[in-house]
């Protein structure tokens, strides 16, 4: 199993704009969906890319399953904490049967398209993500939240880390939406941590403050 | 109508080709756009050999551009694409933006002198894609 990586390929410069707009004020709210944000997403599970891609206002090119052969499925899974605490050999028993089932339909001639249909969940997948500004600060207020799930909870945290290095202007109050609101929107499914949560996510961006960052640094 | 392209995603030619390769390579599109970042002659063979019904590939890029226009204008340029995003600046000036997907098939829809001025703000940043509309 590898840790999940994400690297911010490109985006579109805001200076750029502001520049053009000579010395008119612009909102941060009003610039955002005028700005896009370009990830390479690798690493993480075909569970976390379902999740990922329920964001529609996005664009995604995935790796295909149906040209790329699944070669050494042990070595391409993520594999959850709790599996791998509580129950390794489950987990891993039921990988190795899915690797030897997906092997043996290509061994047989099913061709690729259909012996995926055998594949866990677990796969690991890359893919190449693109999103506005505006949908980007939404989709860190829900996935950076105590809520969401622990993998894409990591993945954007890890967008979050490189966008506030890349525009530390604009994403300096990005976060979940406790940190951005300033109250927990979630009603009674809260974590009950607002105030924990909003110190981390402070103390995050005053780590970053002034560290103008690569826009091609990987997380991992 | 006066168009003027103020900003653009990088290396959008770059972005379009790694996009085209995630999908069928077993390199993760880190290393493909690392690669295809010091080619771009290999960058011009792939994005000039897109498909048009691929267009999903041209979205990882975002162009914006101030444009100078009346309302009707306006009106007129929203009702071509509900993917263009605009601002109002002034009473006679508004931000725009869209992705190349949405530029392309604007273009390819009508030829008018707002989309001849698109096209042509383009092609700097994305010369393959404009050289093969116009071929």
């Amino acid at each position: 199993m590898n840790a999940l990586k994400v690297e911010l390929l490109s985006c579109t410069p805001a200076d750029h704009i502001r520049g053009a707009l000579g010395g008119m004020d612009l909102p941060d709210a009003e610039l955002l969906p005028h700005l896009s944000y370009t990830f390479a997403i690798e690493r993480i599970s075909r569970s976390c890319s379902h999740q990922l891609v329920r964001h529609r206002v996005a664009s995604y090119a995935q790796q295909s399953q149906r040209f790329i052969e699944v070669e050494r499925l042990r070595e391409h899974t993520v594999v959850p904490e709790t599996a791998s605490e509580r129950a390794p050999d489950v987990f891993d028993a039921y990988i190795e049967a899915a690797s030897r089932t997906y092997h043996g339909l290509l061994e047989r001639g099913v061709p690729r398209e259909d012996a995926r249909f055998v594949l866990p969940n677990a796969t690991e997948t890359s893919l190449l993500m693109t999103m506005d500004g505006r949908s980007l600060l939404h989709f860190l207020g829900l996935r950076c939240c105590n809520r969401a799930q622990w993998e894409i909870k990591a993945l954007a945290d890890a967008m979050l880390a490189q966008v506030r290095a890349a525009e530390p202007g604009l994403f300096r109050g990005a976060g979940p939406y406790c940190y951005q609101l300033g109250r927990c929107p979630e009603g009674r499914f809260s974590c009950g941590r607002v105030q924990e949560v909003r110190d981390r996510y402070s103390r995050l961006a005053l780590a970053e403050h002034g560290d103008s960052g690569s826009t091609r640094a990987a997380s991992d | 109508m006066r168009l003027k392209l103020v900003a653009h995603t990088p290396d959008v030619e770059a972005l379009i080709a790694t996009a085209m390769l995630t999908t069928t390579s077993g390199s993760g599109p880190s290393a493909i756009f690392r690669r295809l970042s010091r080619d771009p002659t290999r960058v011009a063979r792939l994005v000039g050999r897109l498909e048009a019904q691929h267009g999903s590939i041209l979205e990882h890029n975002r162009f914006c551009w101030i444009l100078e226009a009346v309302e009707g204008e306006v009106l007129d340029i929203l009702l071509k694409s509900r993917f263009f995003n605009f601002t109002r600046l002034d009473e006679s000036r508004w931000m725009l933006s869209c992705n190349l997907r949405t530029a392309v098939e604007c273009a390819q829809g009508s030829r008018d002198p707002f989309a001849e001025a698109l096209v042509d703000s383009i092609r700097g940043a994305a010369p393959t894609i404009v050289s093969s509309m116009e071929a």
